[in-house]
């Protein structure tokens, strides 16, 4: 038994290896520079200070970047879910033989990258772009709507990104759920919405949770979408980090900032796991 | 067989006598101390330098010439925090004028020993500073389009006239220029933009446009979706070689310099190859195939534009008396400041 053990313990070692040299350092040498003061010029001075957290937490424009970031993500999440939901039902219980070819459609656009899909975006919303030409030709409109840069264009835009995580994700838990246990339900009277909210929903939860952290995480750290789908006006916490230590060259606030940004997006992750898995449990 | 042996060992200590000396006679090509590192932007900067220094005057001396390529804060992070290496990574860096200024108050810079560069008598005296050497330059103009800006406009405070509402735009990435703008039409110098930023608040009543990068606004502008903006006289040449319809006017208040820098690190491992950089960069074909394909003035003399170009790309007598050089010093210690308020305030 100890052999088997030693080796178990030898072979986890390279990953753990792994993630501490190639996530827990950088993050414990991140958060000593978020206590570093930053000087213009000098990039940053040695000190242990919490001035750029005060500083985050006390200007109105910072939170208010953080709460936008939240809500979008939220949107965005919610968007994915109840759009999401459907299709990766219909995905699992398909029995066509062109299923494979289906799944492949929904992973596609991953294999596009972040900033060629909002590309995409830009051109169907610019001023000029497929949108409104199309709603000016149909005679909706008389003068071109502000479609681009816009808190809407964003979340559409991360929207359709992250949806195929969420169906991805989903439908390999729904697969997992016996169809005859819907059936059973119909037959003891149930109807559908019933079928789905005390049978589905339930069983499908771990695929829902697994789900909507995933999107939720990925909307918090949004960065190209934001940039080109929102401008210059819209902030997010993501091009907000990005700023800070490549525009400005302060590694203190920036640090400072990638740490509010992970602990916000951890701790409601944790929380709504939690409350979702109490809900459901009873 | 001890003979054999003799022979072998003789031939063996032959050879290494020949490659030996074949090595040393070799043209320095490939060597350590004929090679070095650049740090520069990429894209069309990094492509002509190559393509008018690099490949026809370094090359044939043996000169190897790698690119770090980045924006310029990042390269700016990176001397800072090589500063305390004895061998940095790079010999020369290419920086706009604020950020080389930057490098030296933070004390990472090489003086420049002028000596050791033969076309420096030819250096514009605007180019030259203790630390760096001013590549290429332009100034900051307005640009429009006359079909929807008419008559020209002559004064930033064209752009503040409700006349022309709703036709303005402004780039984000470019907020120091349009504080600068600001501020010259305000009571301000360019050594406190303060007034400006109360200028500049007046502007956003006018449903001024904003765009993230130089490129969405040259699209801008293309469309007719806004007809006037300020900007590089260089950038709109190439604006204009790329077919948007714009006109260039060195507004009466006075045309800020903008120069492109090249400074040597203190802790450069090959500062011999850095002057010899230098020196290449300056020769009038060099700065000739810059003017023309990237629209930006020689910083020599000696460089003699086209006719045809130097109109397109230059300035006037009267404009050049009107040349202002910003104060290198306020823009580093306040940059940050600056940015904040142009995103926090402004941009609100």
């Amino acid at each position: 038994m100890a052999p088997r053990r030693s080796v178990a313990g030898a072979l986890v070692g390279p990953a753990t290896l792994a993630v501490v040299l190639g996530l827990l350092v950088p993050l414990a040498i991140l958060f000593r520079y978020s206590l570093n003061r930053f000087v213009p010029g000098r990039l940053m001075v040695e000190a242990l200070t919490a001035e750029n957290y005060v500083k985050f937490f006390t200007d109105p424009y910072y939170v208010a970047v953080l709460l936008r970031t939240l809500r979008v993500s939220g949107i965005c999440m919610v968007l994915c879910l109840v759009l999401g939901f459907p299709l990766a039902y219909a995905l699992a219980r398909t029995g066509s033989r062109w299923k494979s070819v289906l799944v492949m459609l929904v992973v596609l656009p991953l294999f596009v990258g972040n900033a060629v899909r909002a590309a995409g975006w830009m051109v169907m919303f610019g001023s000029r772009g497929l949108l409104n030409t199309l709603l000016g030709v149909v005679g909706l409109i008389d003068r071109p709507l502000q479609l681009m840069y816009t808190e809407g264009a964003v979340i559409v835009g991360i929207t359709a990104i992250n949806m195929p995580f969420m169906v991805l994700t989903l439908e390999s838990v729904i697969e997992g759920i016996d169809p005859a246990i819907e059936d059973a339900a119909a037959s003891l009277g149930a109807r559908p919405l019933q079928v789905f909210r005390r049978v589905i929903l339930p069983l499908a939860l771990p695929g829902v949770l697994a789900g909507t952290i995933l999107v939720f995480i990925l909307g918090m750290n949004a960065y190209a979408t934001p940039i080109l789908l929102g401008g210059p006006r819209f902030q997010m916490m993501g091009p907000l980090v990005y700023g800070q230590f490549a525009g400005l060259n302060n590694w203190p606030f920036g640090a400072a900032l990638s740490f509010v940004l992970m602990t916000a997006t951890l701790s409601l992750s944790a929380v709504s796991n939690l409350w979702i898995q109490r809900r459901y449990r009873r | 067989m001890n003979k054999s042996n003799d022979f072998t060992r003789r031939r063996f200590v032959k050879g290494l006598a020949v490659a030996g000396v074949a090595t040393l006679g070799r043209p320095g090509r490939g060597t350590a101390a004929e090679k070095m590192v650049l740090g520069t932007w990429g894209g069309d900067y990094s492509k002509l330098l190559t393509q008018n220094v690099e490949t026809p005057i370094l090359a044939p001396k043996g000169i190897e010439v790698v690119h770090d390529i980045a924006g310029d804060p990042q390269r700016r992070a990176k001397l800072v925090a090589e500063q305390r290496l004895p061998r940095g990574t790079t010999d020369l860096q290419a920086l706009s004028a604020a950020g080389s200024r930057e490098m030296f108050n933070a004390g990472v810079l090489e003086p420049i020993d002028y000596t050791k560069i033969a076309s420096a008598p030819h250096l514009l005296a605007p180019m030259k500073t203790p630390f760096s050497v001013g590549h290429i330059y332009s100034g900051q103009v307005i640009l429009y389009n006359p079909a929807m800006i008419s008559p020209a406009p002559t004064s930033y405070n064209d752009l503040w006239d409700s006349r022309h509402a709703g036709k303005v735009g402004v780039i984000d990435i470019q907020y120091v220029g349009m504080l600068e703008a600001a501020t010259l039409i305000s009571g301000g110098n360019m050594e406190n933009f303060e007034p400006g930023k109360a200028k500049l608040m007046e502007l956003r009543k006018l449903n001024f446009k904003m765009y993230p990068t130089n490129e969405a606004m040259a699209q801008a502008l293309k469309t007719g979706e806004v007809g006037m903006c300020v900007m590089w006289k260089a950038r709109g040449v190439m604006w204009q070689n790329a077919g948007v319809p714009v006109q260039a006017v060195a507004p009466k208040e006075g045309v800020v310099l903008y120069v492109s820098d090249f400074v040597i690190p203190k802790n450069a491992p090959n500062k011999a190859a850095a002057y010899a950089y230098l020196d290449a960069m300056l020769a009038p074909s060099a700065q000739i195939g810059f003017a023309e394909t990237m629209g930006y003035n020689p910083t020599v003399s000696n460089a003699k534009v086209p006719d045809a170009v130097a109109r397109r790309i230059g300035f006037t007598k009267d404009e050049q008396a009107r040349l202002l050089s910003p104060n290198y010093d306020y823009i580093a210690k306040n940059d940050s400041q600056l940015k904040e308020w142009w995103d926090k305030i402004f941009k609100a």
